[in-house]
């Protein structure tokens, strides 16, 4: 069983925002319509770090949870995904999503690529696979095309990678090695702390 | 309602959304809330054809394309923007491009891209494409359609004209680093047979100093390792490039290396996005690098971390530095360029302690008037170290633009013929030879022989040429004519003053697919007198390309080209039938024809070959089309470290046959993959120093010292070059076959060619055909031999002026005056009014003159606004917040209206600008100038509007690093 | 900073507990079933005959999920530079 996950790599991102126009150019997602960003923390000085962040795809995924039409499901191998033939555009998913991913195109109600647009994880949505309907409302299929995102596929330094969880944790297992220091990618000293600032150090309990 | 929960099968919701989207393909994108995010203040009705509704309709487009059955093919082809040189896929359905793909088997790329890269399908896309799509001609200030038959003769008849009455030199010709080599190569020649030297692309303005000081130190202008050889490296200096965003997916090797161990280090004005990879941040003071290198340098001699042995077999000159370094004391260091003894200690020791150790350099070190300097200063730091010819050494010099590296080699440069000939009469022979034309009809071209061997004017200058007091330049008549031939006009510094120049010019020529900055900037200030001609992009036609590593890749054509424009070389020949030199451009003499035409375009892979046969000195020589695409068919083969392949059609050859490559095509020679490597034998890419300035100086010994050569070769000890008379002292002679020996008699391994000398000295004397000599640490034919700090002319600190200053006024530097000292004694307390450094830089989203990437929707989303990064306490220092309109003003005069961006990426003395930008005129949008449905989506000041004064001692390298201003709020 | 997180939370937290009320903890994370959804059902990807797409690069047999999730974990492997270097 597959359980896609996207995972990206701060020691490696430098926002080069290749994943970005990977994601614009694959799907064909319209102008001010950002289904993945490139976040940086602390710019321009030491300690600045970037990560890619788009829909993560939740185990339990709080748009799904809350949606008061019931347009979302997940579907086998774990990527979220939304009906917008369904979807009425309220953005009660927008308040429950903890990262931003649904994005709610600018002409309206009935705007661009429908109601709320979001990353599909390159599995389009519940048109016909691959058929020019699902690419006019959710963009490309990869997935159904045997192939994995095009942002993390298109990642300049392979920063960002998407896939089975179990086989991405595997790909950056054997980095965190290589580099000889902490598995994590996002401790609570390394998100929010900064080094020179003691009394920000991570809480109690958590990680690095 | 709406609200109400529908089946799975709900056809009026369905009916519903159809209905929306078809709305929205037909127009519905919110006017305002882009105007507002875009910065762009102009009348809505002058928006209809600048918004990017492709997107959205494309997405429907796209879609029709995809009926099952319809047939795919896929095309091979390598991204147009950087120099990395990374190959894309590119999927193409019933001749529209439909899809791109990552090419994992790419040695170079692996199937990484940046953000430009993965948006380069949109130069494919039809609807609402900002391209140039007809040719069209200013009149009474507006731009208006022409055909191409008008449009050749009308430019035609005005070149003729303008030769007639002033000469061919009164005309100005600037190529194209975005041409591939075959293109650039056509250019070079076309212009030749024009008559004039007057001709030159982006390397003048990018790397000219690199290539003039790495040449004149060992022997070729190139990057002497490879992105994929910096896996190999244990430590990595960065001085003046900004990789990780000018460069994106070298980092993927540099990060690589890093994860392996290496160190990085970033010494820079800027705390750049590189930096924030580093293991060690530097701030130094822009302008200052020889310092900073001699400061780093004096504790490796110091502590006795130099590569004594080395130095001795292979370094001529080091002792002269020594006694310059020296004199660099850390407080004298810390004077000058605001770095502690510490931070030099620490670079001197992790690279010395951490060896093989490789330096990378880019523009932060090479666009000032002393770069040549700058740039031979790192060289120097490298030989001390022995970190040159070394797998995971070298100098790692990152190139700009995809085939900068090859236009650089084989194309339009005002002193030199393809492959660094120079244009001495030796030269002109060899390549007349070459291109079958008969040499008496081609001087009869030029207004005189000795116009033949001058240099011409450099692109930095051309608005010299035409503004300059005509007693003072070098050249009978002023420039008339100007053909920007795939060049952005704001990549090049004062811009006030360039607009002056393009006023008084008899005629423009703009061929490009994105002529917009230099058409909207004429259309500002002339009515008529300006074409413009649309050509095909890259992905429009084939043919090779150079990556910085020196690998060549060969692009296959993608698609047609799109709306009516011509790919160049056919706009080349479509000239020269009009110039009636058509027959010169192709060889055709004597019944022989070098390059075939199929409907007026020249068939690449002839252009290919025929440079093939004339670029000896560079080894330009054994890429032929076929070894080149069988390199590419077969990627997967390539070895990433090294870039051989192991096994397979290619097995041994490195990726791209990496220049030199040299010899015939049946050679076999594998290509270079690190330059002056002894420890490999030539016919397996090994080599060494140069011999190209004699065998001795003031009876020091200039070549190797015994012991030194490459692996394998006959002969143990330095040699000079090669050439028919060593041959036979040797008694090499008779190695040559009987035909070689026809061919060879009184030519030395440059001009021979039947490649007789080269096959026998490499192949069965494993000798190096350049000889076997030392590098120069001291160049004495330059101004200053050891490289030495002088102050930038615009200098925000009096007293270093005092101290350091620049060079002389010159005269008749290829051909116009260029000044010096006058300028800084002039402008010694102007940093009183204009306290700020001003430096500029690049964008990972942009590239660079770009209107090409702010066209593009994907991209110009990402970055709206031109800006300015100003210091917390710069900024407050004048009133200025976050995201508000301030005036830059410079001592020009100039003044342009730019966003602030409050970081501490740079200092408080110093402002940062990027360098992509153009379509606003000192804080005026210039829509209103551009030809209908070409301008970029995304507009703002040129920094270069703003720039000053100043070029490089050597090359006419262009000051754009180091230059002062002011910031007023809007 | 810490009061972005804290909503963050905070929202996650109803947005959870709203979630748990309809279907129950256990199957929600472990088991990906279709919840409460409405809308119109989705092939999944394993169930396309690779060649009906012609963008399809990997192979697998209609139908044969283990064979669809071989072929994308082996494409997977193309993230991963250590196996195209060859130095892992």
């Amino acid at each position: 069983m597959a359980r896609m996950k996207f995972l990206c790599d701060d020691e490696r991102c430098i926002a080069c925002n290749g994943c970005v126009t990977a994601c614009k150019q694959e799907n064909e997602v319209p102008w001010g319509v950002n289904r993945r960003r490139v976040v940086t923390l602390n710019e321009g000085v030491r300690g600045e770090r970037s990560i890619s962040v788009a829909c993560m795809h939740c185990s339990d995924a709080p748009c799904m949870a809350v949606c008061p039409v019931d347009c979302f499901y997940h579907t086998e191998e774990g990527v979220v995904l939304h009906d917008k033939d369904m979807c009425i555009g309220c953005g009660y998913c927008f308040y429950a999503c903890p990262f931003g991913a649904p994005q709610f195109p600018q002409a309206g109600a009935f705007g661009m690529r429908g109601k709320m647009d979001k990353c599909t994880f390159c599995a389009g949505g519940p048109e016909k696979d691959n058929s020019k309907e699902e690419f006019a409302k959710y963009g490309s299929n990869r997935l159904a095309q045997g192939k994995l995102p095009a942002c993390a596929e298109m990642c300049s330094t392979k920063a960002l990678l998407g896939g089975d969880g179990d086989v991405i944790a595997d790909i950056f297992r054997n980095r965190a090695i290589k580099r000889g220091k902490g598995s994590e990618v996002w401790g609570w000293g390394t998100a929010y702390g900064k080094p020179d600032h003691p009394q920000q150090q991570a809480p109690t309990g958590a990680k690095s | 309602m709406l609200l109400t929960r529908k089946s799975a099968s709900a056809p009026a919701a369905q009916k519903r959304l159809a209905r929306g989207l078809a709305g929205v393909l037909a127009n519905t994108i919110d006017r305002r809330t882009f105007l507002r995010r875009s910065g762009i203040a102009a009348g809505a009705g002058a928006f209809a054809s600048q918004l990017p509704f492709k997107l959205i309709g494309k997405a429907e487009a796209a879609g029709e394309t995809k009926e099952e059955g319809s047939k795919v093919e896929v095309k091979r082809t390598v991204c147009t923007h950087c120099s990395v040189g990374c190959a894309i896929d590119a999927v193409v359905q019933n001749g529209v491009w439909v899809r791109q793909e990552p090419v994992f088997d790419s040695p170079i790329n692996m199937g990484a891209h940046c953000a430009k890269g993965a948006a380069v399908r949109e130069h494919g896309m039809t609807e609402h494409s900002h391209r140039l799509k007809y040719p069209m001609k200013l009149e009474n200030g507006k731009y208006k359609r022409i055909s191409w038959e008008q449009a050749i003769n009308e430019v035609g008849d005005k070149l003729l004209a303008i030769r007639k009455e002033s000469g061919p030199d009164a005309t100005y010709w600037v190529g194209s680093s975005k041409h591939n080599n075959e293109q650039s190569y056509l250019l070079c020649k076309f212009v030749r047979l024009f008559g004039t030297n007057n001709t030159d692309h982006q390397a003048r303005i990018c790397h000219s100093t690199t290539v003039a000081g790495v040449a004149n130190t060992w022997g070729y202008g190139a990057m002497t390792n490879s992105y994929n050889d910096m896996q190999n490296a244990k430590a990595i200096w960065f001085m003046g490039s900004n990789a990780a965003e000018a460069h994106p997916v070298s980092l993927l090797h540099v990060l690589h290396a890093k994860e392996a161990g290496a160190k990085i280090i970033v010494a820079d004005p800027r705390f750049t996005r590189t930096a924030a990879k580093a293991d060690h941040y530097v701030r130094i003071r822009s302008g200052t690098d020889i310092p900073v290198i001699y400061g780093v340098l004096y504790h490796v001699f110091k502590n006795g971390w130099e590569d004594k042995q080395y130095i001795h077999d292979r370094v001529y000159g080091m002792e002269k530095v020594r006694e310059e370094v020296m004199k660099w004391t850390p407080d004298r260091v810390k004077e000058v360029c605001g770095v502690s003894e510490e931070d030099c200690y620490k670079i001197a020791e992790t690279m010395a302690k951490n060896r093989p150790s490789s330096i990378v350099w880019c523009m932060g070190q090479t666009q000032h008037t002393i770069g040549n300097a700058m740039v031979r200063a790192f060289c120097v730091f490298q030989l001390a170290l022995g970190n040159i010819g070394v797998m995971g050494g070298g100098a790692n010099i990152f190139r700009g633009h995809d085939n900068v590296q090859g236009a650089t080699d084989i194309g339009p440069n005002p002193d030199s013929l393809p492959g660094y000939y120079g244009i001495i009469p030796g030269a002109w022979a060899h390549w007349a030879k070459v291109w079958n034309i008969d040499l008496a009809w081609l001087k009869k071209q030029y207004a005189s022989e000795a116009m033949m061997t001058k240099p011409g004017i450099t692109v930095s200058r051309w608005i010299d040429g035409v503004t300059e007091k005509n007693e003072l330049i070098d050249q009978d008549n002023n420039l008339r004519s100007m053909v920007f031939w795939g060049h952005a006009p704001n990549s090049q510094t004062r811009g006030k003053e360039m607009v002056e120049a393009m006023k008084k010019l008899d005629l423009l020529v703009v061929i490009d697919p994105y002529p917009s900055a230099t058409a909207a900037m004429a259309a500002m200030v002339r009515k008529n007198g300006v074409y413009l001609l649309p050509a095909a992009t890259q992905f429009e036609t084939s043919g090779s390309v150079t990556a910085s590593n020196r690998s060549l890749q060969w692009r296959e054509k993608v698609i047609e080209p799109l709306f009516e424009s011509k790919p160049d070389q056919t706009i080349m020949y479509l000239f020269a039938k009009k110039f009636g030199f058509a027959d010169q451009l192709v060889g055709k003499k004597d019944g022989k024809q070098n390059i075939a035409v199929v409907n007026d375009e020249p068939v690449i892979e002839d252009i290919t070959r025929e440079f093939n046969r004339g670029c000896w000195t560079i080894g330009y020589t054994g890429q032929s089309p076929e070894r080149l695409k069988l390199h590419m068919k077969n990627m997967h083969t390539f070895d990433v470290k090294t870039l051989r392949a192991k096994g397979g059609p290619c097995d041994g050859d490195y990726f791209g046959l990496p220049w030199p490559c040299y010899g015939t095509p049946e050679l076999k020679h594998p290509g270079s993959p690190n330059l002056y490597m002894t420890g490999r034998h030539v016919m397996d890419g090994g080599g060494n120093f140069r011999a190209n300035f004699g065998v001795e100086k003031d009876g020091v010994n200039l070549l190797a010292e015994d012991g030194s050569y490459s692996k394998g070769a006959d002969l143990t000890t330095g040699y000079p070059e090669f050439d028919h008379v060593l041959l036979k002292k040797l008694g090499w002679w008779d190695d040559l076959t009987e035909a070689e020996k026809a061919a060879a008699e009184g030519k030395n391994w440059k001009t021979d060619l039947s490649g007789g000398i080269q096959r026998v000295v490499l192949k069965v004397h494993g000798c190096h055909p350049f000889g076997n000599a030392k590098a120069r640490a001291l160049v004495w034919n330059f101004p200053d031999g050891v490289p030495l700090h002088r102050e930038p002319l615009y200098s925000p600190r009096p007293d270093m002026v005092e101290k350091y200053p620049t060079h002389d006024d010159k005269k008749a530097f290829w051909r116009l005056p260029t000044l010096f000292k006058s300028v800084q004694e002039k402008n010694k307390d102007i940093s009183k009014q204009f306290p700020l450094i001003m430096t500029s830089g690049r964008l990972v989203e942009y590239e660079g003159g770009g209107e090409e990437t702010r066209s593009n929707a994907w991209l110009a989303e990402l970055q709206q606004n031109m800006y300015v990064e100003i210091n917390p306490k710069a900024a407050n220092d004048r009133g200025l917040r976050n995201s508000d309109y301030v005036w830059v003003k410079t001592p020009t005069g100039a003044q342009i209206k730019v966003m602030a961006k409050v970081t501490e990426r740079v200092g408080p003395d110093t402002v940062f600008l990027p360098f992509h930008f153009s379509g606003w005129w000192m804080g005026k949008d210039m829509l209103d100038h551009y030809p209908e449905g070409a301008a970029p989506i995304v507009r703002g000041e040129a920094v270069n509007t703003a720039t000053t004064y100043g070029y490089d001692v050597v090359t006419m390298m262009q000051e754009s690093k180091t230059t002062l201003c002011q910031i007023e709020k809007f | 900073m810490i009061s972005a997180r804290k909503l963050v939370i905070t929202v996650a937290a109803l947005a959870v507990t709203a979630g748990l009320a309809g279907c129950g903890e256990r199957e929600q994370v472990v088991v990906y079933q279709q919840g409460k959804y409405q809308g119109k059902p989705d092939t999944k990807p394993w169930d396309n005959d690779p060649g009906a797409s012609v963008y399809t690069s990997s192979k697998w047999a209609k139908g044969d999920q283990g064979g669809w999730e071989t072929a994308l974990k082996s494409r997977t492997q193309n993230q991963n530079e250590y196996v195209r270097i060859g130095d892992q």
